[in-house]
């Protein structure tokens, strides 16, 4: 019979792990990589995953270091990957908000202050914070966006984040952005969605 | 099909917009996507979820849905795809294995090497039990080559009545008769227990798919069937095991899901290729980061 | 909806995480004949590009999971006979640098967000080689 009874190993020798211990400074994406796996949840490796972030070229090597920072958790971790939000970089900035969604009560106290931000790219994309917290405190949120917002791609994120959770509390402010994009491609459409969406939705 | 259930969930009115916020969630959740001929499928499994989670309103199940409360997502999901276990579930992935997978993986190989596949989770064994018939069956190459078959999972009850290798009928559905009588043999109880040389070949292990030390002990896999399993996890435990899943495979290993699955959902370490068969998802060759 | 394939000008794949976004493309290409295909990333958009046919696609930048660019990129450098499919990108962005990076990614059209209907329809038309 061809089938053999093997070992979880294989026949490989143990690799990186019985030689040096890999490093996030190390010039081998493969070490830079073992390295930031085996830091995920360690609190006090926020500096080092932080540091080792800054400049990491390779996109699995950097999504290594930002699900060990997601397993840590904490304020700190928020912290170091916030400032990916207003990289020049679509995929580094994509990876960021993805990082940050995946700690919903480490965010929570950030995203007031992401949807005042000066910079629309980032207040774009902190509308997507929004979609993991209980609708009773989204909703709100995104229509003090909504209201203030002049720019309309930021104002359609906030929509389509509001046709899934928003309450009938966000009827008054979408409502006042249709008058104020009436004349803007696709926002009266976005509106009129989100608002035929939770009119009909029942309470 | 008209089903006992009880007044409660029948006085929970659904819209049409809540069936449009439900549907944009499970799709944007999982990839699931119904036409509108295909409505009447989960207005029934909503209204049933609802009054399983003994909710007052469709808003209040929603909330409870997007929280994950209770696991509800894997109920949820559970209840929109069929979940038994039995032989050749999926076969197409299997035919995928044997017609394009294999050739690509034993190429740069001499003949004798071998073969690694991993079937986590394996469950009580019906899925490495199915690779190691399907490759006796159907694979010309079988004798040139090691196979090596482990089956892993987190619950070691299911990894006992697998290792036993004792199954019923329904789980034997798929399998011709030639196939049951030349594996299986008759037990108590009208059950059939497979070949003892099977069941002596394929390594049971328990192991944990989010857990980084545990899964560090396997490694050099050129296949493995994940299949139905990722899509439940959180964002953390998905990111987690995907990334431990790669470790556990050699580069230009291949990895299956289940058929509602894909990785769109799940993670972007693993390139998409499309074969005649499957869709299957593959560790890059090199390191391209 | 069911029953535009059989006489659909062109099928098109829409590649938007937004589900408004990818519902107005929607109804606005299939009020002008065209088949709509969804998906919500690069990852997906490859897995639909490679499993059905398509004369188009729309893709946006900004995904999670795998953004435009990348999908673009690992599009075109495929030995398929996809690589080559005539591809219309659809970004926030307005900088130069932005239209540059999607040239060089391989799309053949760059339209910037929010876009008119009528804008969409004309360039999916030249694209497709449907007449307006």
């Amino acid at each position: 019979m061809p089938l053999v009874k093997g070992n979880r190993r294989g026949s490989a020798p143990g690799g990186i792990a019985t030689a040096n211990p890999p490093t996030l400074e190390s010039s081998d994406p493969e070490c830079r990589w073992a390295a930031a796996r085996g830091l995920a949840g360690h609190a006090e490796a926020v500096p080092a995953l932080s540091a080792a972030l800054v400049g990491e070229t390779v996109p699995r090597v950097r999504e290594a270091i930002m699900t060990a920072l997601i397993r840590i958790g904490d304020t700190a971790s928020v912290e170091a990957i916030l400032p990916y939000l207003r990289s020049q970089n679509a995929g580094l900035r994509a990876a960021a908000i993805e990082a940050l969604q995946a700690m919903p009560s480490a965010i929570a106290p950030f995203i007031a202050p992401l949807f005042s931000d000066t910079d629309s790219d980032v207040r774009l994309l902190a509308t997507e914070l929004a979609r993991n917290i209980k609708a009773s405190e989204a909703t709100p949120l995104l229509c003090d966006l909504i209201e203030r917002e002049q720019h309309p791609n930021v104002c359609a994120a906030a929509i389509d984040v509001l046709i899934e959770v928003g309450t009938p509390e966000a009827l008054p402010a979408l409502e006042k952005c249709a008058v104020r994009f009436a004349a803007t491609p696709f926002l009266p459409f976005a509106i009129s969605m989100a608002i035929a969406r939770i009119s009909g939705a029942k309470a | 099909m008209d089903d006992a259930e009880g007044p409660s969930s029948r006085a929970i009115s659904i819209s049409a917009e809540d069936v449009q916020r439900f549907c944009e969630f499970l799709y944007r959740r999982t990839g699931m996507s119904f036409t509108e001929g295909k409505r009447y499928f989960i207005d029934h499994r909503l209204e049933d979820r609802i009054a399983a989670t003994g909710s007052s309103s469709f808003q209040s199940y929603f909330s409870l849905l997007r929280a994950d409360a209770d696991h509800e997502i894997e109920h949820l999901i559970n209840s929109f795809t069929v979940n038994e276990t039995y032989f050749y579930r999926e076969d197409h992935q299997l035919r995928c294995m044997t017609s394009s997978l294999l050739g690509a993986i034993v190429s740069r190989r001499p003949l004798g090497s071998t073969v690694r596949i991993w079937s986590i989770p394996c469950s009580t064994g019906e899925e490495p039990y199915s690779v190691a018939l399907w490759l006796m069956e159907n694979w010309p190459h079988v004798d040139s080559y090691n196979i090596e078959i482990v089956g892993s999972d987190i619950d070691t009850r299911a990894l006992r009545a697998a290792a036993e290798g004792i199954y019923g009928d329904r789980a034997l559905m798929r399998l011709s008769r030639g196939i049951v009588d030349r594996y299986f043999k008759p037990v108590a109880d009208g059950k059939h227990e497979i070949d003892e040389g099977l069941r002596d070949s394929i390594q049971f292990t328990r192991a944990n798919m989010i857990d980084a030390q545990d899964m560090a002990n396997y490694r050099d896999f050129d296949l493995i069937f994940c299949r139905n399993v990722l899509i439940y996890f959180d964002d953390a435990s998905r990111r987690q095991a995907a990334e431990n899943l790669y470790d556990c495979l050699r580069p230009g290993g291949y990895i299956c899901l289940g058929h509602s699955e894909s990785m769109s959902r799940i993670s972007p370490l693993f390139s998409v290729r499309r074969f005649p068969d499957a869709i299957v998802y593959q560790r890059p060759e090199a390191d391209h980061g | 909806m069911g029953d535009i394939g059989a006489t659909a000008k062109a099928r098109i794949l829409v590649a938007d995480d937004s589900s408004l976004v990818r519902l107005y493309y929607r109804s606005t290409l299939e009020k002008a004949g065209f088949e709509v295909e969804q998906a919500i990333n690069g990852i997906e958009a490859m897995e639909k590009v490679l499993s059905q046919r398509f004369d188009l696609l729309i893709v946006d930048v900004n995904m999670p999971r795998m953004d435009g660019f990348t999908f673009l990129r690992s599009l075109r450098c495929g030995s398929n006979d996809v690589a080559g499919l005539p591809a219309l990108m659809i970004s926030t962005e307005a900088q130069m640098q932005d239209i540059t990076e999607a040239r060089a990614a391989g799309a053949n059209f760059y339209l910037v967000k929010p876009v008119a209907e009528a804008e969409l329809v004309r360039h999916v038309c030249v694209l497709t080689g449907v007449p307006l």
